[in-house]
C-alpha cells in the first residue's frame, strides 16, 4: 500500500461506506429516542432541532428509524458476504482439486441454482417464512455463493496445473499449504470486487422483499418497507420518501465504488 | 536510402535510465545483431523503435523510418506491412482461442491482403514449412514452446514487412529448429533489413552483418559480426563468447560413474493425455550419472521425465525403481523459474516452509547457499524481484535440502543468460558426483549436452 490516493474511486466509497456505519451503528446510542415509540400528536414532521429527520405517520423519529434500517441491511450485506464467500470459495477449490465427480455434482448444482432468476428463489424462500431475518440470509446467501464457487474455480484450475504446485507436491507438501500459497493468493485479489457487488446485491434485495411486503415485517425499520409505507404520503412529505431512497441509493453507491477497477 | 535511423536513442523511467543513448542506421540488405545478456536493455531497444513501450517508460532521441522521421503515430501505420516485430512470448502474442492455421490465414487475409482462399492456401504453405501441417488446428496452449514460436514467427513474417525486428527469435528452440529461423531471418532481410535481439552468440555468428554488445544498458563493443565474434577486445564480449556451450571446456573423460542402478524401464510407451509421444523406451538410470535427454520439440522429453517421476501414468510397460525412498527425493527443476516458484511469499519464508515439512537441519542452509553463490539478502525478496538465474539457482537449494536421488532438470538454463547458465549446468553436474543423485538434463542444445552428460538418449528418432 502507497498512502491514500484520494483521486480513486476506492476511496470515496470506503469514505460514504465508514460515514453511514458510523452513523447507523452510533446515532441510536447517542439519541434517547427509540424507533418503535409512536407519537400520534406530531406526525409528518419537518425536520427540527429536536427531530434531526423529523417524523413518520406514526410519529416516529425517523432519526433513530433511518439508523436501524440502514444497521439491519449492513449486517445482512456483512452476514452473505462472508458466508456465500466461505462457501463458495471451499467448495470452489474442491470441485477444482478434488475428484472429478465432485466437481460435476458442483457444476450440476449451480447451474440448476443460476437457472432460476436470483431473486424469484429469494423470494420463494422468503414467502416460506415471511418476515424471518435469518430465512432471508439464507436465502440471499444462497443465491450469492455461485458466483464465488465459479470464479474461484476457474483460477484454481489454471493454477493447479502449473508448475508451481506440481513443485510443491514434489516436494511433499499437503493440500492445505497449496491453498494457502497457491490458491487462495491467485483467489483473493479477485474476491473483493465479488465482494462489493455481492454487498450491493444482497442489500437492493432485501429492500426489494420489504417493498413487496415479504422481507422484514412492520414494525421493524428496513429500507425497502419505509419506502412502500412512506409512498402514500410523498405529497404532503416529500421529504419523509426522500430518506430511505437516498440512503439506500448511497449505500449502494458505496459498494460499487468499493469495487472499483478490476486489478489486473 | 537507409530504412532505419537511430540516433542517440535512449530509454528512461522518470528517474532512471535503462538504456544509454545509442546511434546506428540500416540499409537495405543490412544486418544487425543486438548482443547481450538478458536484462541488459536490449528489448526495450526494440520496444522503442516500434512504439510500444510500457506505461511509465519514455524514449528519448530521433528515429528516422523509410528516409522520414518517425512520430509515435506514424509508426502505428506502418506494423506488419512496412515495420514487423517477433515477440518474445510467442504464446503472451497469440490469440488464445483461434486455432494456428485460421490465425495464421488471418494475417495474410487482412495484413497482406490476400483472398480469403489464397490466405488459407498460404496459411497451410507456411504450416507445411515449418513441420507444424499435422498441429495447424490446435490453439496455443495444445502447441508446445517450440510450435508457438514457429508460428509466431509466421505470423509476423506474413504481411512481408522489409523491416524485421526480433527479439529473440530462438529462445526455447531446438538447434535444428534455430538454424531454420535464422535462415528465415536472413532471406527476409535480403531485400529489407535485419535487427535481431539475442543473447545467443551462435545466432549472431550465422545471422553476420554487424554486431553491437550491450551490457547494463550501455554499448560496449560495436562493429562486423566476424571481427568482434573473433577478436573481441572488451572483456565483458569474451565473458559472453566464453560462456556459449560450443566454447565451454570438453568435459574430462573420465569412466562413466557406476552408481547403483536406481531406475529401469522396459518397453515404455509415454504420452499426454490419450496422445502417444514416445514408445519402446527401455533405459536404466545409475547413480550419480548424468544423462542427457535431446529431441525435437514436442517429441516428449518433458513428458518423459513426468513419467519417470510418476506425475504422469506411462501408456504401456514398465517402470521400476530399485531403491525405495521417501517421494520427495525425486525432484525436478522447471524450464521457467518464475513460473515453478509461489509469488504469494517471500523467498525466505517459502525456504522455511520446506524446512519445516522435513524438519532440515538449518545449518545445512547457509553453506549450501555460498556453494549456489545465493546472497543471504535474496530471501527477503520475492520471485518476481528476483532474476531467473538467481531463481534458479532458488529452486536448485530447494531440491537440495532434499536429498535427492533424482533430479529431473527440464531445460534448466534455456531462459537463462549464457554465463548464468554454464555456472548453473555445471553445478547440476557436480552435485550429481558429489551427492550420487541421478540427474536428467533436458536440452536443446547439443553442445550443452555434449559436455555435461554421461550419456545422452534421443526422443523421436531422426
Amino acid at each position: 500500500m502507497k498512502g491514500i490516493d484520494f483521486t480513486s474511486t476506492r476511496f470515496w466509497g470506503a469514505l460514504i461506506l465508514l460515514t453511514l456505519c458510523l452513523y447507523a451503528f452510533a446515532a441510536p446510542i447517542l439519541s434517547s429516542q427509540d424507533s418503535a415509540t409512536q407519537d400520534l400528536s406530531s406526525i409528518l414532521r419537518l425536520p427540527d432541532s429536536t427531530r434531526w429527520l423529523g417524523t413518520d405517520h406514526f410519529g416516529r423519529d425517523m432519526w433513530v428509524r433511518l439508523a436501524d434500517a440502514l444497521q439491519l441491511s449492513l449486517l445482512m450485506a456483512a452476514l452473505c458476504v462472508l458466508t456465500s464467500a466461505l462457501i463458495g470459495v471451499t467448495l470452489g477449490i474442491l470441485a477444482a482439486t478434488g475428484p472429478a465427480w465432485a466437481d460435476r455434482v458442483l457444476d450440476g448444482m449451480t447451474t440448476v441454482i443460476l437457472a432460476l432468476p436470483g431473486l424469484v428463489l429469494v423470494l420463494i424462500f422468503a414467502a416460506i417464512l415471511p418476515g424471518s431475518f435469518w430465512m432471508l440470509y439464507v436465502a440471499i446467501s444462497l443465491v450469492q455463493w455461485i458466483e464465488y464457487f465459479r470464479v474461484t474455480r476457474a483460477i484454481t484450475r489454471q493454477v493447479a496445473r502449473s508448475p508451481a504446485v506440481q513443485s510443491s507436491r514434489l516436494m511433499g507438501f499437503g493440500a492445505l499449504y497449496l491453498v494457502r500459497r497457491h490458491y487462495w493468493p491467485a483467489i483473493a485479489p479477485q474476491l473483493t470486487t465479488i465482494a462489493a457487488f455481492g454487498a450491493a446485491n444482497a442489500i437492493l434485495m432485501m429492500a426489494s422483499l420489504g417493498f413487496v411486503y415479504v422481507g422484514i415485517q412492520p414494525p421493524l425499520a428496513e429500507l425497502g418497507l419505509m419506502i412502500v409505507e412512506h409512498f402514500p404520503y410523498y405529497a404532503d412529505a416529500p421529504w419523509l420518501l426522500a430518506q430511505p431512497l437516498i440512503a439506500l441509493a448511497l449505500l449502494v453507491l458505496s459498494c460499487h465504488l468499493l469495487a472499483g477497477r478490476t486489478a489486473r | 536510402m537507409s530504412l532505419l535511423k537511430v540516433t542517440n536513442l535512449s530509454v528512461s523511467t522518470a528517474d532512471t535510465g535503462l538504456l544509454e543513448p545509442i546511434s546506428f542506421s540500416l540499409d537495405v540488405g543490412e544486418r544487425l545483431c543486438i548482443l547481450g545478456q538478458t536484462g541488459s536493455g536490449k528489448s526495450l531497444l526494440a520496444q522503442a523503435i516500434m512504439g510500444n513501450l510500457p506505461d511509465g517508460l519514455s524514449s528519448g532521441g530521433e528515429l528516422a523510418l523509410f528516409g522520414a522521421k518517425a512520430t509515435r503515430a506514424s509508426r502505428r501505420k506502418l506494423w506488419g506491412r512496412r515495420l514487423s516485430m517477433l515477440p518474445q512470448e510467442p504464446w503472451n502474442a497469440l490469440n488464445p482461442l483461434m486455432s494456428a492455421r485460421n490465425q495464421l490465414a488471418e494475417t495474410y487475409h487482412r495484413v497482406r491482403g490476400d483472398e480469403a482462399e489464397a490466405a488459407r492456401q498460404s496459411a497451410d504453405y507456411t504450416l507445411a514449412l515449418q513441420g507444424l501441417s499435422s498441429s495447424g488446428h490446435k490453439r496455443v496452449d495444445q502447441l508446445s514452446g517450440g510450435m508457438a514460436q514457429r508460428v509466431a514467427i509466421a505470423c509476423a513474417m506474413a504481411g512481408g514487412a522489409p523491416l524485421l525486428l526480433a527479439d529473440e527469435p530462438t529462445k526455447g528452440l531446438d538447434v535444428n529448429r534455430r538454424d531454420q529461423v535464422v535462415q528465415q531471418l536472413i532471406a527476409q532481410a535480403e531485400n529489407g533489413a535485419l535487427l535481431c535481439i539475442t543473447h545467443d552468440v551462435a545466432v549472431a555468428r550465422q545471422i553476420g552483418g554487424r554486431v553491437m554488445v550491450v551490457k547494463e544498458g550501455k554499448l560496449v563493443e560495436s562493429g562486423l559480426s566476424d571481427t568482434v565474434l573473433n577478436a573481441p577486445s572488451h572483456p565483458y564480449t569474451r565473458e559472453l563468447i566464453a560462456a556459449d556451450p560450443a566454447s565451454w571446456p570438453e568435459r574430462n573423460a573420465e569412466s562413466s560413474p557406476g552408481g547403483a542402478i536406481l531406475l529401469e524401464t522396459e518397453a515404455l510407451t509415454i504420452g499426454r493425455g490419450s496422445q502417444m509421444l514416445a514408445n519402446n523406451l527401455s533405459l536404466r538410470i545409475r547413480r550419480g550419472e548424468v544423462l542427457g535427454v535431446v529431441g525435437d520439440s514436442g517429441c516428449g522429453k518433458s513428458t518423459l521425465g513426468d513419467t519417470l517421476l510418476c506425475l504422469e501414468k506411462p501408456h504401456t510397460g514398465r517402470l521400476k525403481r530399485h531403491v525405495s525412498t521417501a517421494p520427495h527425493r525425486w525432484q525436478k527443476l522447471y524450464q521457467d523459474p518464475t513460473a515453478a516458484v509461489s509469488h504469494a511469499a517471500t523467498l525466505g519464508t517459502l525456504l522455511e516452509d520446506l524446512v519445516k515439512r522435513h524438519k532440515i537441519e538449518r545449518r545445512r542452509i547457509a553453506p549450501l547457499m555460498a556453494r549456489l553463490g545465493l546472497a543471504s539478502t535474496l530471501l527477503e525478496r520475492r520471485a518476481e524481484s528476483v532474476s531467473g538465474g538467481e531463481l534458479q539457482r532458488f529452486c536448485l537449494l530447494r531440491a537440495l535440502l532434499l536429498d535427492p536421488v533424482f533430479l529431473f532438470a527440464d531445460e534448466p538454463t534455456s531462459r537463462l543468460d549464457p554465463i548464468t547458465a554454464q555456472s548453473v549446468s555445471q553445478l547440476l553436474v557436480e552435485i550429481a558426483r558429489e551427492t550420487d543423485c541421478a540427474v536428467m538434463l533436458v536440452s536443446h542444445d547439443p553442445h550443452l549436452i555434449a559436455k555435461r552428460c554421461d550419456r545422452v538418449i534421443q526422443l523421436g528418432g531422426r
